[in-house]
């Protein structure tokens, strides 16, 4: 229909409004995906020194990551995280609609199934360490619990400006106009979530 | 010293307004004019970069007494100045005061300063991450110099290799404070490579197309990508490294399978990309001057660009090459030999464009321009040792003696260096309003390229005739006594130099104030920031200039005549901005970016000393995040209304228009979906 | 519903012919769903090869098989969340070009160093 159409250019114009610059990008989306490229760097030399690391170096030193892991477990919680991604971009294209409700649903169901996630990780490594691989035991759990700790500290990080956004949204700081906002914050989050799909893979599937 | 025209505050001051809520607990700072408080919370990228760079020139004299100290400890077989261990400190130090405290910022002192110029910006994208880079630059740089006061520098060599930097070889806190200072540091590079990158980006004038721009430009662009990809491998390793020492991690820890060549691995992952982001915007600065004083462009335009960028992306495929005797193997060996020969390549079509420019050109030898043919000079001599540490074999002999101490010294104080003097000639009337004395400056450079050249030179022969690195003294009976005290003479009568350098500093200061002002284009030169007045003003350009080619300046100046000679077809007067303007809109000054920067610190502290201290500095740290996120665009009477965030500026300076399509508002909008 | 049939004012916008660095239309809701659910049904597919490593389709070459779709499953799922998530796919390409430049740098460094500690082959390091 062609109101629905204008309606959504107009939307469109709200949510997206043209950025004054060179690139046509925003300052703040292109300043994310630098950060999100080096941030890479950042993480793969975590997973390498994990890779290189991945058996202690005698059988006295306590488990191999790999004899503790309980890959059920671990793989329901990729499975939150996953989808923390999807109700992570319903967010955002909640806030391009305008649909402020629905924003502020979608992003606090994202910082819980964060929260779940975090959750999981530290009983997990509680169950580690009961069975005896703490941080300090070998060179291999310090390189697992180094990584993974890493990324638990950016998904908390994450979870914690999924919160400030929605109290913002909540306060009505967040307009159309700023959708930017939560785009930026997405782009954060997701970035997160395939780190893990990384880590997943390489740390706890592949033999 | 007056930094801006003396004139009306460039933001509208003015009562509230009466629906204005700002959420932010502080409304931004207004400071009077010519205030320390104006430099403390100020965003603006001029003031940035002199602050950059003045702390670069406080961390120098401190990097540069501690070469002094090893220099008069090596004068003599068995010196007794130092001992063992403090010698280890002090060639430690003085490598990573230098290399982290010193260049670097020096470079980003010029990218700050210098770039949003050429490009015709009002400022850079962020202009409160960039207050906060230079903060945390400081904070980290001091906290990593307090290690003097609290028990000893760091002493495992700045490349600080494994097991060497563990607790139990190294059992004091120097490595503690190395580690976090530069982790700080770290961040302040990682955030403004994000922000210069965005601002090259993005911001830069009408018509200035990336093919356009400066070659200073380009070369910071290439700089701030590999430091943007650079820095978080060495952050990666610097934890490992803090996990190590802090929690008795494993990563390095041979007893439980840690392997030292991890940590060689990463941090030459770093180090080398690292090198070359210390050149490139020397490389740059030169590609500003020579073409001016040879009143011809520069050779190749698009030559020097490309090898620029060939430099940044080959640079990652060499790193080994600072392993040739770490046993890794004769097939990465020979491949990274091969690749560190290939590098030679850019560099010397970089060499070869800056003689083409000033061949044929009419040379004009001011301090300027003997500053960066000593660049070309020197950094040619170092590139050529380099290429013989390409050779395998050959670096067997020659790693880790003074040999390598010649190659880098040559090529970072005999480049890099030399072109960064040049450059703060040129750029002086544009920071200060006033020239540098010519004469002083012509004797501080001849008087620096000879105790430069008297202090490195000899070490190529002391290093071939096997005279070790990084050891405390020397027995005689060797040979290396003659050698070594020339070189120590020299490293003198470089410090002299620097001595001169500042005097010429002060004393044209206080010159200054007989002479008129030298004008926005003292040396005729060819790039938009030229145009501007001396000092620079407050909002740079006004208006903001549009641009048509290269060297856009230098013809709106000269023109060609058919027979290809060059008319002078404007009067500098004519084409120059006068300055003046009032009521442009620019970023307002925060206290937020400070405090967050010097938080960090606070935390350092605390992992060293106190966890305490740690809650504290994250508390602050946290706050100020927040204060910072939530703060008022402007301060009262600026906010227009439609609730864009604060850095959303425009090139032209002002805010992002995002007013609502008229006939619709934001409630309709609300109760869709 | 109020129709509305007001058009946005262009000339109080510089005209750089797209949306704030997009290029094509963002998807819907129910396309990023469906995005969810091929996601999830990937990694159905991961666990499944911890469930059943006898499966043929992952079981050859000692662990090569195993690894190899595990990685093949890993690629497809960072680039699917990249595309469609994030957005890159209907955004200007710079934004690709620059993340790509972050993986494909670290790939290529990494892999290097692995190669040189041998990680390749198992008891060498």
């Amino acid at each position: 229909m062609a109101d629905v159409s204008i309606r959504e250019a107009i939307h469109d114009e709200l949510a997206h409004p043209v950025a004054d610059t060179n690139t046509g990008i925003s300052n703040t989306k292109l300043a994310m995906w630098l950060f999100l490229a080096s941030e890479c760097l950042l993480f793969g030399g975590l997973i390498t020194t994990y890779l290189l690391y991945k058996t202690p170096l005698t059988a006295e030193q306590g488990p191999a990551p790999k004899q503790v892991y309980d890959i059920p477990f671990t793989s329901v919680s990729s499975f939150v995280l996953l989808m923390s991604s999807l109700t992570m971009v319903l967010a955002v294209a909640a806030i391009e609609r305008g649909d402020h409700h629905r924003v502020r649903t979608w992003l606090a169901a994202t910082a819980l199934l964060g929260a779940t996630f975090v959750a999981g990780q530290v009983y997990e490594f509680t169950v580690f360490k009961g069975e005896g691989m703490g941080y300090t035991t070998s060179r291999s759990s310090s390189a697992f619990y180094t990584l993974t700790g890493f990324h638990g500290v950016h998904v908390t990080v994450g979870i914690i400006m999924l919160v400030s956004v929605l109290l913002l949204s909540l306060r009505g700081k967040i307009p159309v106009s700023r959708a930017e906002t939560v785009e930026t914050v997405g782009l954060y989050w997701h970035f997160v979530d395939v780190v893990w799909i990384v880590i997943f893979a390489v740390v706890y599937l592949i033999p | 010293m007056a930094l801006i025209e003396p004139g009306p505050l460039a933001l509208n001051s003015g009562g509230q307004s009466d629906d204005f809520k700002p959420l932010g607990v502080l409304s931004r700072p207004v400071a009077p004019k010519a205030s320390w408080r104006r430099w403390l919370f100020t965003v603006d990228h001029k003031k940035i970069g002199i602050m950059y760079g003045t702390a670069a020139m406080f961390f120098f004299v401190i990097g540069g007494s501690e070469a002094l100290l090893i220099r008069a400890q090596l004068w003599a077989p068995r010196g007794t100045l130092l001992s063992a261990e403090l010698y280890n400190q002090m060639f430690t130090m003085h490598g990573t005061t230098m290399v982290f405290l010193v260049v670097m910022p020096i470079g980003a002192a010029f990218a700050n300063f210098l770039m949003p110029l050429q490009i015709g910006a009002r400022d850079v994208a962020f202009p409160r991450i960039n207050a906060f880079s230079f903060w945390c630059f400081l904070g980290g740089g001091l906290f990593l110099q307090s290690s003097w006061l609290f028990g000893g520098g760091a002493d495992g060599g700045w490349f600080m290799y494994a097991p060497n930097s563990g607790v139990l070889f190294s059992p004091g806190h120097g490595i503690d404070f190395w580690n976090l200072g530069l982790i700080i540091a770290g961040i302040a590079s990682l955030t403004g490579a994000i922000n210069l990158i965005v601002t090259v980006l993005n911001l830069r004038c009408p018509g200035m197309s990336l093919m356009r721009m400066p070659i200073f430009t380009w070369m910071t662009l290439v700089t701030q990508f590999l430091l943007l990809f650079a820095i978080p491998v060495l952050t990666a390793a610097q934890f490992l490294l803090m996990f190590d020492r802090l929690f008795r991690a494993n990563f390095f820890n041979v007893a439980n399978g840690g392997n030292p060549l991890l940590w060689e691995h990463l941090f030459w992952v770093f180090g080398h990309p690292e090198v070359y982001l210390m050149i490139l915007p020397a490389f740059g600065l030169v590609s500003e001057m020579l073409p001016v004083f040879s009143r011809k462009p520069i050779f190749g335009y698009p030559f020097i660009v490309f090898s620029g960028v060939a430099i940044g992306f080959m640079g990652w495929g060499v790193w080994a090459h600072h392993m040739f005797v770490s046993g890794i193997g004769p097939i990465s060996v020979t491949t990274f030999s091969l690749t560190t020969m290939f590098i030679a390549v850019p560099t010397g079509v970089k060499i070869l464009n800056w003689t083409a420019t000033m061949w044929g050109g009419k040379l004009k030898f001011t301090t300027p321009m003997l500053f960066s043919i000593g660049l070309v000079t020197m950094f040619t001599i170092g590139g050529l040792s380099g290429v013989t540490h390409s050779v395998a074999p050959a670096d067997t002999q020659q790693t880790d003696t003074y040999y390598i101490v010649a190659h880098f010294h040559y090529v970072l104080f005999g480049g890099a260096f030399l072109g960064f003097m040049g450059g703060l000639y040129f750029y002086w009337p544009k920071l200060f309003g006033h020239m540098l004395n010519e004469s002083l400056g012509k004797a501080h450079f001849w008087l620096m390229l000879l105790g430069f050249n008297l202090t490195f030179g000899p070490m190529h022969i002391l290093g071939l005739q096997g005279m070790s690195r990084r050891i405390y003294t020397y027995d005689a009976g060797y040979g290396f006594e003659i050698w070594n005290k020339v070189a120590t003479i020299g490293a003198f009568l470089l410090a002299s130099s620097v001595a001169l350098f500042l005097f010429n500093v002060f004393y044209s200061r206080v010159k200054a104030k007989h002479l008129p002002n030298p004008g926005p284009d003292p040396w005729d030169a060819r790039t938009i920031e030229w145009m501007i007045p001396s000092p620079v003003p407050e909002y740079n350009f006004e208006p903001v200039p549009t641009v048509t080619r290269v060297d856009d300046f230098w013809y709106r100046k000269y023109a060609e005549t058919p027979d290809h000679r060059l008319v002078r077809v404007h009067a500098t007067d004519e084409v120059a901005q006068p300055g003046g303007a009032t009521n442009v809109h620019l970023p307002s000054p925060s206290y937020w970016p400070i405090v967050a920067a010097f938080s960090l610190p606070f935390i350092a502290y605390g992992l060293i000393y106190s966890l305490w201290l740690c809650l504290v500095g994250g508390i602050a740290l946290v706050t100020a995040l927040y204060g910072w996120a939530l703060e008022p665009p402007d301060h009262p009477g600026g906010d227009h209304g439609d609730h864009h965030g604060p850095d959303d500026e425009s090139s032209e300076g002002h805010a992002v228009p995002v007013e609502a399509p008229v006939g619709i508002d934001e409630k309709e909008v609300e109760t869709v979906g | 519903m109020e129709t509305q049939s007001v058009e946005p004012d262009r000339s109080k916008t510089i005209p750089t012919g797209f949306l704030d660095g997009a290029r094509r239309n963002y998807p819907r809701e129910v396309e990023y769903v469906l995005v969810a659910l091929f996601l999830a049904v990937l990694t159905g597919i991961e666990i499944a090869t911890y469930a059943a490593p006898g499966f043929p389709v992952w079981s050859w070459g000692d662990k090569a098989g195993l690894i190899t779709v595990l990685l093949v499953l890993m690629a497809v799922k960072f680039w699917t969340v990249a595309y469609f998530f994030m957005h890159l796919r209907f955004d200007k390409p710079l934004l690709t070009r620059v993340f790509y430049t972050g993986v494909v740098l670290a790939g290529l460094v990494y892999v290097a160093i692995m190669s040189m500690f041998l990680l390749w082959f198992p008891g060498r390091h």
